[in-house]
């Protein structure tokens, strides 16, 4: 157990997600991710790529239990998730989502969104706090969250997620709707983080390129299937399988 | 005056005339007025003499159950409109019932109405007319605003927030959006329309000052109930959509 604590994060267990959905006028079951087990050491920059389709968002939304897994079990420190107040692992395993969604008001209420809800008594100079750390200027707080950039609103939605001061991070396509700089900060940024506070990071992207630029290991992720997985750049550059090859060389998109 | 049934079969003559201008113009609707003619006829001899039975027998246990009645009617017609994914009947029931007989009760216990049916069925059928509204605008509008704010709420929920805390916002624009056609009569009562209660009364030849005295007790009592509707629908109803683990259920993802 405690040496299982000391290297392992998270640990995926065979973890299967079966969806209703409808088809036409019926309802019909797919399964969207198969049987899959990975573990992701702490502190380390895990991207998870694959074609869109493959189940990679459905994976994030397992990890913090936006919805829950059909069979399998996921452990975060060696405890079973399942077993944990849902509210408390959101807390500890932040999500960011692809297209960054800012609620009504300024940036600041955005960026100690999660502490207010927790009723926080002390929030003097966390938003400027956060708002720097995403490499942001404060004059930035006191503006409408709708006149921001696209680029400006992930990294407002980046700083949201780390308020609450989680051990992993999430980030779902997080520059997929970014333009080219923007991208490249949001990666820096990404690097950055991990440095800076330690974080856990497992990323989600269909961008071979991306995913050898930030990522540090990483598994390749087909129809709801893990192809392979592995150290990042070897992975991608001398992939086993086929259907890894056919992916990279962009057959599968 | 009084009416008696000779004056009913002479006001039958502005019914011929509709049934006139909608020959000749083609609209073609004079089946409807015609059914909609017996019907108006059979319902409200039919209540008629039920009321007239009710108030001759004046007991409690009568009443109790005509309002009650009158409830399931009410909650049926306000629960059954909209296809949602939560028991629209039985949340409309039990939070018209209790908007109706808390409102009811309280008038009794502080002694502006006595246990009489004809007062407490007149302002029960009023209080739950206006309830049944507000429930179903609540209804439909708490199933927009899920479906509609999707991401918006699981990203709220993403940050640690419960179902409760993400669904803020559209508890408040639902409560507000259902209590507006009651909130509007208030503004304009006595302005543009005489209201029914005080109406009947002029007809019935009480003075005017009179009736307008009923008509703000009315008034009074309609936005009690329907603030208690309209929260207690809301706040049930919304629990429909979320998992206890503070997810949107399935369906809805």
């Amino acid at each position: 157990m405690k040496n299982q604590m000391g290297e392992i994060k998270l640990k995926l267990e065979r973890i299967t997600k079966r969806r209703l959905i409808r088809q036409n006028e019926d309802m019909e079951e797919i399964t969207v991710l198969k049987d899959i087990s990975v573990e992701i050491k702490p502190k380390e920059v895990f991207a998870v790529v694959g074609p869109s389709g493959s189940g990679k968002s459905t994976l994030l939304r397992l990890l913090n239990r936006l919805e829950d897994l059909s069979d399998g079990s996921i452990f975060l420190d060696g405890q079973n998730i399942k077993d944990m107040d849902v509210i408390a692992l959101r807390r500890k395993v932040a999500l960011v989502f692809q297209v960054p969604i800012l609620f009504d008001g300024t940036v600041e209420r955005n960026i100690l969104f999660s502490l207010k809800i927790r009723e926080e008594p002390n929030l003097e100079g966390v938003a400027e706090k956060y708002i720097n750390l995403v490499g942001l200027k404060r004059n930035l707080l006191s503006r409408n969250s709708n006149e921001l950039s696209v680029g400006q609103k992930q990294r407002i939605s980046i700083a949201r997620a780390l308020t609450s001061e989680p051990e992993v991070l999430l980030m779902d396509e997080p520059t997929s709707a970014l333009d080219p700089t923007a991208t490249h900060n949001i990666e820096s940024l990404i690097l950055d983080l991990k440095s800076k506070i330690g974080l856990t990071i497992v990323f989600v992207t269909h961008d071979i390129e991306q995913a050898k630029r930030v990522g540090e290991r990483g598994m390749v992720l087909v129809n709801g299937e893990k192809i392979e997985e592995g150290e990042i750049p070897y992975l991608l550059e001398n992939p086993q399988n086929s259907i890894t090859q056919e992916f990279i060389k962009g057959i599968l998109t | 005056m009084t009416q008696n049934f000779y004056h009913v079969l002479i006001s039958l003559a502005l019914v011929a005339v509709a049934l006139g201008i909608s020959w000749y113009e083609k609209i073609r609707v004079e089946k409807d007025i015609a059914i909609g003619t017996l019907r108006a006829f059979i319902q409200l001899v039919a209540i008629g003499y039920a009321l007239e039975f009710i108030f001759d027998l004046n007991k409690l246990w009568l009443i109790l159950l005509t309002i009650l009645v009158m409830v399931m009617a009410g909650a049926h017609t306000a629960g059954s409109r909209t296809k949602t994914l939560v028991p629209g009947v039985r949340i409309s029931a039990f939070s018209i019932g209790v908007g109706t007989f808390f409102t009811l009760g309280s008038m009794l216990i502080l002694g502006i109405i006595t246990i009489d049916p004809k007062y407490v069925i007149p302002l029960g059928g009023m209080i739950i007319g206006n309830s049944m509204n507000a429930s179903a605008l609540a209804l439909e509008r708490i199933d927009s605003e899920v479906k509609n704010k999707k991401a918006e709420i699981e990203q709220a929920l993403a940050l640690g927030a419960t179902a409760c805390q993400a669904l803020s916002r559209s508890y408040k624009i639902t409560v507000r959006a259902s209590m507006i056609p009651t909130l509007n009569l208030m503004k304009v009562v006595g302005l543009v329309q005489l209201p029914g209660a005080m109406t009947g009364m002029i007809l019935a030849g009480a003075s005017p000052l009179s009736a307008v005295l009923i008509q703000i007790i009315v008034i009074y009592m309609l936005i009690s109930a329907v603030t208690i509707t309209a929260v207690i629908t809301t706040r049930i109803a919304q629990r429909g959509y979320f998992t206890k683990a503070h997810q949107l259920v399935e369906r809805m993802v």
